[in-house]
């Protein structure tokens, strides 16, 4: 053999490896691109066009943003919508997370029953949320739901109330029910990281005499901040992309009143219609999904930047 | 079996070249040790030679045929690795088998050489066990069973020992010094440990950033080590250096004025020193007696004894020196704060020159 | 003393929490399945009673007349093959960058965790013009290619990581013992994975069967809808049946609450594990 086969016999080994992964990437990459980026790049082009149902017409620029944000008589119910976003990522941050930070701090004091606890409170996080929704909607039937049933035999009737029919009550009923639904996975999330912190940080404040809420509010609080900050960022993303709960509950509209009325069901008439909004408009539909992503990709990210600072480095 | 030819090699990773111009050449049958400290390049030289890692530029010949564009599996060595890297979830007798499946030979023979490559290991009882369920001395059998089963031209053996504890690394040292005789293979071993390379060896090659320091026998690198690094890295505990000038240069001869003022008259070395050049002076601590020398004495003072019976470490520190090994056999009664005169002999002690190699 | 009868309470206040918790949980579940055994008069009349009888008529109404079947068979299949599909492509882009160094290696990885950032959702109206266009709507494939393709960036993030930890010298060895690339990566690497996988599988098949938004917007006949989404025209058309709802909904969550309890820890740990570290 000559030198220059030698120096091809190392080409053809390193072009295999080349193939071998191409061939290991191609697929998952074509999928991905196929079916993510490509639509999510299209929804910023759509975002500029005016449609006619399917069909793309006349590029607009930013008219869609700008009849979006500032036209009177849309933009009061995006606005509305928006609050109603605020409120639940609010009251999740208080009922959910909170309820689910009291658990974990329990269960990590590894109380008798603890694995029964584990399962009991992650079964409604298995739970199809379409389930759920239906579930509790039967159960706060007005005439028929056990909830107002049970209400009536407490003698406390008074207090029965068409509970989703109610502008005030609407949306803290369905809050509730959220929390009933997904606070096992904020629980579990917490608790696996408390379990992280080294045992002999909590033995030595044990030791130095620190009371209980002393240790958790002092030691475990701050140790456990990455598992704080991910479950903020997760509960801020499902808040504003709230839609299976007030959908299944109460439909379309955000009824009563608007009073349950989110950015996702206002994203979904828009694009695709409804009584109120009248026929779909892609181009709307696209202005108002950016808008969100920016929304809440520029919280995200500032969320994350904040909360980990304040992170501690173990060890 | 087998000689290996390593011409020119040399590896770069990025802009660090981690290998730089080794020529090597390994004899039928040699049991051959790279030793060197962490970082050296030994093991990367074994896996290039391996064929795991692509050489910059140079070649590797076995038997006269180039082989380094070949996929590793195609140049017929057989490699033990640190960890063993015996396969989880795979039985002994899998794992001893794989080469061979992979090769697609038929099941009887693959059987028939992974039984008498067990029977030579002592393995045959633990053929339908999982790696988890065997002792560290058994994993590593196992590891030289599976390149046995290959019947290889070369086998590589990158720091088998290392994860053993000390006692079974005394005892895995000899039994493979006893397979290498029995196999009658060509061995190529890499280690850190200068003992192990000084116990097993036919020929060792010394390494540092990525240069051969010496190549030669146990004995010639202990007895006449090319430079200071591979004087101070054979032998155990380290040769003692001590600094010193040329302070005058004669027919055949220099004299050495060590920093303590000690005179050392060497006759017949003087190599191409000059007066005034920084030179060292080495003594094994084995060379030293400890009492005045036929050819000169240091002085210090005793500041730790380590008394074993059979043999004796005195530590010693002086104003020029802050540590002097001296190693002598039986007993001596030496105590702490004692102090001592030590004696060398011109045949027994080594002058390196400024740029540190021998003076000869 | 005092510190020790203290210490007692806090213990109780802490079961009974507890205990108040796990029946919050635990008792509306317990109603919906014990009102899918009753009828409309029972549940009316005397709500929180055990049901007269444990019959299944409100089951055998759901299997004979209406498309809850269907829908049980349409959510195993799109949830089925996209995990299949998911696993295999997921494991393929995780070897690659995780076990070879190659130019790029780094940008290719940020390419797929890129899509854990992206909301798919947000994307649902090029996304239905796109599957319009390719005859993908009212398809199950459709579903399945969304699924997949949603999920690989979290499956890809999981494997890397799992990949990353298997020693070199694995490979090296079985590189010497022969074996081509796709061999090792087959028969020595991915086994060893397997657990990971799991995790990764679970982490994204509860999503995928829960789903309901995608179905929702794809899928329009009855013969294609899957659990989640076809729930709602089962309540549309049974709406006054309130025993028979109940069965549906206890039905439509059977299948994984009974994998749940037998695998509840590998559950808890694939469906926390992208937010666990």
């Amino acid at each position: 053999m000559q030198t220059a086969d030698y120096a091809r016999a190392k080409r053809a080994r390193a072009r295999n490896l080349k193939l071998w992964l191409a061939f290991l990437l191609a697929p998952p990459a074509f999928i991905l691109i196929v079916f993510v980026f490509l639509p999510m790049a299209s929804a910023v082009l759509y975002s500029l066009y005016d449609w006619d149902g399917l069909v793309r017409k006349e590029f607009v620029g930013l008219d869609n943003f700008a009849d979006i944000l500032f036209n009177p008589n849309k933009n009061s119910i995006l606005f509305n919508a928006f609050w109603n976003n605020v409120k639940v990522f609010t009251s999740l941050m208080v009922i959910q997370n909170g309820l689910a930070l009291v658990l974990a701090l329990l269960l990590a004091r590894n109380p008798r029953g603890y694995r029964f606890y584990q399962v009991v409170f992650f079964v409604p996080v298995i739970l199809s949320t379409v389930i759920i929704g239906f579930q509790w909607k039967l159960f706060l039937n007005p005439v028929f739901g056990l909830v107002n049933k049970a209400l009536h035999y407490a003698g406390l009737s008074d207090w029965a109330l068409p509970w989703l029919g109610l502008p005030e009550t609407a949306l803290p009923a369905m809050l509730l029910v959220n929390s009933w639904h997904w606070f096992g996975f904020p629980t579990l999330v917490f608790l696996a990281a408390i379990h992280r912190i080294p045992k002999d940080f909590i033995e030595a404040a044990r030791l130095d005499g620190a009371s209980e809420w002393r240790i958790a509010r002092e030691i475990i609080w701050p140790l456990m901040a990455p598992a704080v900050t991910i479950i903020v960022v997760l509960t801020f993303i499902g808040s504003f992309n709230w839609f299976e709960i007030p959908y299944i509950m109460n439909g379309l509209e955000g009824s009563p009143q608007g009073s349950t009325d989110m950015l996702g069901l206002l994203f979904y008439r828009t694009a695709f219609g409804s009584v109120s909004a009248g026929g779909s408009d892609f181009g709307a539909g696209s202005a108002l999904a950016v808008l969100m992503f920016i929304f809440i990709f520029i919280f995200s990210v500032i969320a994350t930047k904040y909360l980990t600072s304040r992170e501690v480095e173990l060890s | 079996m087998a000689n290996i030819e390593l011409r020119d090699v040399n590896k770069q990773f990025g802009d660090v070249k981690v290998i730089k111009d080794v020529n090597l050449a390994v004899e039928d049958n040699e049991f051959v040790v790279f030793v060197g400290p962490s970082g050296c390049g030994k093991s990367t030289l074994l896996r290039l030679i391996a064929g795991l890692e692509d050489l910059t530029t140079g070649e590797i010949h076995i038997d006269g045929e180039r082989i380094d564009h070949l996929a590793p599996a195609s140049r017929g060595l057989a490699m033990v690795f640190q960890s063993y890297a015996l396969y989880p979830h795979f039985t002994v007798a899998q794992n001893m088998g794989y080469a061979l499946r992979v090769a697609r030979e038929d099941k009887a023979s693959i059987d028939k050489k992974v039984y008498e490559a067990a029977e030579i290991l002592q393995l045959t009882e633990y053929l339908d066990r999982k790696p988890k369920a065997l002792s560290g001395g058994q994993r590593q059998r196992v590891a030289i069973g599976r390149a046995i089963v290959r019947n290889p031209k070369v086998f590589l053996f990158d720091e088998p020992l290392s994860n053993l504890d000390a006692k079974l690394r005394v005892a895995m040292r000899i039994e493979l010094t006893k397979l290498h005789r029995a196999l009658n293979a060509t061995m190529i071993y890499v280690t850190h440990d200068q003992i192990e390379a000084m116990t097993m060896a036919d020929k060792i090659v010394v390494l540092r950033d990525g240069i051969v320091e010496q190549i030669g026998a146990p004995l010639d690198l202990y007895n006449t080590p090319d430079n200071r690094f591979v004087a101070g890295f054979i032998g155990s505990p380290a040769m003692n250096f001590f600094k010193g000038k040329v302070s005058g240069v004669h027919e055949g001869g220099a004299e050495i004025t060590l920093s303590d003022g000690t005179l050392i008259n060497f006759p017949g070395k003087n190599g191409t020193l000059s007066v005034g050049d920084n030179v060292e002076f080495g003594v094994r601590p084995e060379h030293f007696s400890i009492e005045p020398g036929a050819d000169g004495s240091l002085r210090g003072e005793v500041y730790a004894v380590e008394r074993l019976g059979g043999e004796t470490y005195i530590y010693l520190s002086s104003d020029s020196q802050k540590e002097i090994v001296v190693h002598a056999t039986g007993d001596h009664r030496v105590a702490v704060g004692d102090r001592v005169e030590i004696g060398f002999t011109i045949a027994q002690s080594y002058l390196f020159g400024p740029d540190g190699q021998s003076v000869r | 003393m005092e510190k020790k009868r203290n210490a007692g309470l806090e213990t109780w206040l802490m079961h009974i929490f507890l205990v108040g918790t796990a029946l919050a949980v635990l008792y509306p579940i317990f109603m919906m399945v014990m009102s899918g055994f009753k009828t409309n008069a029972e549940i009316f009349g005397a709500p929180f009673a055990l049901p007269k009888s444990f019959n299944f008529d409100n089951y055998i109404v759901i299997w004979n007349t209406t498309d809850v079947p269907r829908y049980l068979l349409n959510s195993t299949i799109v949830t089925l093959i996209s995990v299949f599909v998911l696993l295999i492509t997921g494991t393929m882009a995780a070897y690659a960058i995780s076990r070879y160094r190659f130019r790029g290696s780094i940008m290719v990885s940020l390419f797929f965790l890129a899509g854990l950032m992206l909301p798919l959702r947000l994307a649902i109206i090029p996304l239905f013009v796109q599957l319009k266009a390719m005859g993908l709507v009212d398809n199950l494939l459709g579903l399945i290619f969304i699924y997949t393709a949603m999920s690989l960036p979290s499956t890809v993030f999981i494997l890397t990581g799992f990949l990353r930890a298997l020693p070199g010298e694995l490979e090296d060895s079985a590189r010497m013992d022969g074996a081509s690339e796709l061999r090792i990566m087959v028969q020595i690497m991915v086994p060893l994975i397997t657990p990971a996988m799991v995790i990764a599988g679970i982490y994204n098949a509860v999503p995928i069967w829960n789903d309901f938004f995608f179905p929702l917007i794809f899928i329009q006949t009855p013969e294609n809808k899957t659990l989640a989404q076809g729930l709602t025209s089962f309540f549309g058309e049974y709406s006054v049946n309130f025993g028979v709802l109940y069965a549906g909904l206890t039905l439509a969550a059977l299948p994984l609450v009974v994998v749940f309890i037998v695998q509840s820890k590998r559950f808890i740990a694939g469906m926390t594990a992208g937010a666990i570290k």
